[in-house]
This record gives C-alpha cells, sequence and structure tokens, in this order.
C-alpha cells in the first residue's frame, strides 16, 4: 500500500479481535511487533513503502490469540482500541496493546493480500 | 457566610438547644427550678467550634483540597501494619506513587464532586460544550415547569431567593468560574484561583450544586433518547436500570438531591458526570488492587487522552491526583512527547 505522508490512505481494513490469554500475572496476545517512528523502517520486509514508519506484525505464534483472531504476519496495524498506531513509537505502541485492565484488544489492520485482492478484482472490470 | 460542615454541627446544637428549651417549657409547668440559661462552659464551646470548623480530612487549614504530598509516605503513615487489607492497599500507591502526588479532599459527602470540580478547574483546557449555550441561565426555569423538578431540590446554604433563581445563579457561576480557569495564563495563576474557589465557602458549594444540575439535565435528555430508542451510551442502562430511579424524577428524589447530604455518587453517576462535562475521570481504585478494575474509567469509553485523575481507597471516599514532576506527564497534565530516535535500531517486540 502507497503511505505518502500528507495524502489519505486509501487501504482495505479488517478487524480483529484478540482475547488475550492469561498467564499468571502475564497477558499474552502471541504476537510480535516491530516498526514505530522511532525506528529504522528500511528494515521492514512487509511494507510496500520502504518510508513506512507503521506498526507491523512480524511475527504470530501458532495456536495463539492472536492467530486465533485472525492476525496475520505482515499485517499492518493502524489502529487499537480505537487509538492511532500509524505514528506512534514502537514504544508507545506496546504500550496500548499491553495494557493491564484490557483482555480484548481491537485492531483495525490492513493487509496486503487483502488489497492485492480487491485490486485485481477491480482491474478485471 | 455559614460553612457547611460546621453548620451541621451547629443545626445539631441550635437542634438540642430547641429541644432543651421545649424540654425546659414543659418540665416548666411540672418543676419551676430548671435553670433556662447556658452556663459559661457551653458558651465558650459554642465560640471555639465556630472558629475551627470540623475538616476531617484537611487538618487545620480552611482549603478544602490540601496541599500536594508524596503517596508514598502517605501510605505508609495511614496503613501501618500488615493485615491483608493494609498490604494490598500500601500495594496499591505504591503502583502508582512514581507518577502522581496526592491532594487530598475535604472528607463530606460531595467528595467525588469536589475532586473532580477542582481537577476540572485546575486542568481542562476549555469550557466543554454544554456550558458555550447562552441560554444557560433559562436551563432551571425550563426544567422547573416541565415537571416540578427543582422543588425538591436541596441547598447546603440559605438561599435568600428561590431555588430556581439561586440554581441559574450557581450555574453562571460554574460557567464562569471555568472560563476564569481555562484563561488563566500561568500554573500558578490557576493554582491560586483554585485556592480562592476551595475554601469552603458558599461559592465552593454553589458550583458543587451546579454541577449536580448539569447531572440531572443530561440524565433527563439521556432518558428521553433511550425511549426514543436512539442511542445511548452504557451507562444510562444500568442508571435507569435501578428501581429507586426508573426515570429522571426518581433519579433526582432519591439519589441526586441526597449528593452531598446523606450519600456520595455510585460508580454509574460517575459515569454520568464524567460524561456530561466531557472528561473522562480515570479513579485509581485501590481496594481493586490486583483486578482489572484497579484503574477504572468514567465512563468507561475513555475518549478523553487527559482524564481528570482521582484516587478512592474504596469508592466511598475520593482524593485528586496530580502528575510528579518527574514522570510522564508535564504540569498540565499532558503526556511528555519522547523525541523521535535517528532511526537506527529496528526492534521487534513480542508480546
Amino acid at each position: 500500500m502507497s503511505f505518502i505522508p500528507g495524502h489519505p490512505v486509501t487501504a482495505v481494513v479488517q478487524r480483529i479481535e484478540i482475547h488475550k490469554l492469561r498467564d499468571g500475572d502475564n497477558l499474552i496476545l502471541g504476537f510480535s511487533i516491530g516498526g514505530g517512528i522511532d525506528q529504522d523502517s528500511s528494515q521492514n520486509p512487509f511494507s510496500e513503502d520502504k518510508t513506512d514508519k507503521g506498526i507491523y506484525v512480524t511475527r504470530v505464534s501458532k495456536g495463539g490469540p492472536a492467530e486465533v483472531a485472525g492476525l496475520r504476519m505482515g499485517d499492518k496495524i493502524m489502529q487499537v482500541n480505537g487509538w492511532d498506531m500509524t505514528m506512534v513509537t514502537h514504544d508507545q505502541a506496546r504500550k496500548k496493546l499491553t495494557k493491564k485492565n484490557e483482555d480484548v484488544v481491537r485492531l483495525l489492520v490492513t493487509r496486503k493480500s487483502l488489497e492485492n485482492a480487491i485490486r485485481q478484482s477491480m482491474m478485471q472490470h | 457566610m455559614q460553612k457547611p460542615a460546621q453548620k451541621e454541627a451547629k443545626s445539631s446544637d441550635s437542634h438540642s438547644s430547641q429541644q432543651d428549651l421545649m424540654k425546659t417549657s414543659s418540665a416548666e409547668d411540672e418543676k419551676g427550678d430548671v435553670d433556662l440559661y447556658r452556663g459559661e462552659e457551653e458558651i465558650q464551646k459554642e465560640l471555639q467550634d465556630k472558629q475551627q470548623p470540623k475538616s476531617a480530612a484537611v487538618g487545620e487549614t480552611q482549603s478544602s483540597v490540601s496541599a500536594a504530598e508524596d503517596l508514598q509516605t502517605y501510605s505508609e503513615r495511614e496503613w501501618k501494619g500488615n493485615t491483608a487489607k493494609s498490604l494490598l492497599i500500601r500495594k496499591g500507591y505504591e503502583a502508582i506513587a512514581s507518577e502522581f502526588n496526592l491532594r487530598r479532599v475535604r472528607g463530606d459527602n460531595y467528595c467525588a464532586l469536589r475532586a473532580t470540580l477542582f481537577q476540572v478547574l485546575s486542568q481542562s483546557k476549555q469550557l466543554p460544550a454544554l456550558l458555550h449555550d447562552s441560554e444557560i441561565s433559562e436551563w432551571p426555569k425550563e426544567m422547573h415547569s416541565d415537571q416540578d423538578f427543582i422543588r425538591e431540590w436541596q441547598f447546603p446554604f440559605e438561599i435568600s431567593k428561590s431555588k430556581v433563581q439561586h440554581l441559574e445563579q450557581c450555574l453562571e457561576l460554574l460557567k464562569n468560574k471555568w472560563q476564569e480557569a481555562v484563561q488563566c495564563k500561568s500554573l500558578e495563576e490557576r493554582e491560586r484561583m483554585c485556592q480562592q474557589v476551595f475554601r469552603g465557602h458558599d461559592e465552593e458549594y454553589e458550583l458543587l450544586e451546579a454541577l449536580k444540575f448539569l447531572m440531572l439535565r443530561t440524565a433527563i435528555q439521556l432518558h428521553s433518547d433511550m425511549e426514543k430508542g436512539s442511542d445511548v451510551p452504557e451507562f444510562c442502562w444500568l442508571l435507569f436500570a435501578r428501581d429507586s430511579s426508573k426515570c429522571p424524577k426518581t433519579f433526582l428524589t432519591n439519589h441526586l438531591r441526597h449528593v452531598g447530604f446523606s450519600g456520595g455518587l455510585e460508580q454509574v453517576e460517575m459515569c454520568l458526570l464524567g460524561y456530561c462535562l466531557q472528561e473522562t475521570i480515570q479513579v485509581v481504585r485501590l481496594y481493586k488492587c490486583d483486578t482489572e478494575e484497579f484503574i477504572t474509567y468514567y465512563p468507561n469509553d475513555h475518549k478523553n487522552a487527559s482524564p481528570l485523575c482521582l484516587l478512592t481507597e474504596d469508592d466511598r471516599h475520593y482524593n485528586v491526583l496530580v502528575p510528579k514532576k518527574s514522570s510522564k506527564f508535564d504540569s498540565y497534565g499532558r503526556p511528555k512527547w519522547n523525541p523521535p530516535s535517528d532511526g537506527q535500531s529496528s526492534i521487534t517486540t513480542h508480546l
């Protein structure tokens, strides 16, 4: 997806509701994140635009809460519980996802495969 | 002007001296040797009571909200011992001690309203849409003519005009004070303004009564929306699900008009308060430490990124939390932004 600062982002979004798993004192989500405005975005293998400083899902644990909820590696996280994730530091993103008093996080994500599928179906018309 | 806390003491005194007088006059019929006059000691005591009003939570000062103090120190002083409860409460205090300092609030049944009002006047950056309305002074009249609502209103002080007129005055005062607060140019100026308001005088109570009025007005609007089938915030269903408050009238009669007198605010009423002021009230509830309700938002959709922070040990008495200088919030309660790094790191975090 193209992310040009200052231009509206047109993307297909998916809503993912993750129910955290309680493991003793911890609440587990079962995925890893990369990215953030304070990170080096050129290292991101999932973004189309290497200047995209958004938060991406770099790994999803097999059978974990995130996979069960439908999150996939490469997804870009746009929002967490209504909070914007497109302009946050890595640590800010981590915090929004790991609030101790929240059992459920609702993510808004965009996914390349979805985008490509839509683009292809549009091209056929 | 009399202070309500002291007024309670005085009215019970005058009540008992009334009773004494009554007893005396009937006793006189029988005995004729009962002393009608109070002794010197009684008079002295009454004078002393007048000069040192009881302000349980706040010590010798007149202020309704004390100066900031360290949470850890306070916790260790107030909760000595090793009962399960003490340990839990101290744990709660410790969890937030690096982020906040404590300001103790006068401990009467107004404390939830008072703590919220204090935070509003010291932090709010703008008037809520509700108060922008230029017709604000018409509202008490409108509400009263609708269903005779104001007849039952209780004030904690004597009023010289009608209840409706007095509520108009309270609302105007709230609007003016809020505007004054927002327009303060420095923290010191704002703090001075707050100290002027929170002195336990009638002005403070007029503002608190104005808040109650706004809550009622909002409840009436929300109830009407509910009846029409429009979307309402979740807490409305809870507010009007109680047998004792199925509609705004009974909400007023059985709950709201007693706030400050014989009762405080229930949690669902805290949601109403936050909602009508367009603020989110963030409460650290110490007895809920180690549970998901340790920090609860009223209302819980937490729309406001800069909530008003309060603390309670028991959901009954509320104190104010102010950010510590070294914390992640600046002195206005706004989050401090970390400067972005030069982008050399590319870490992943497993959650």
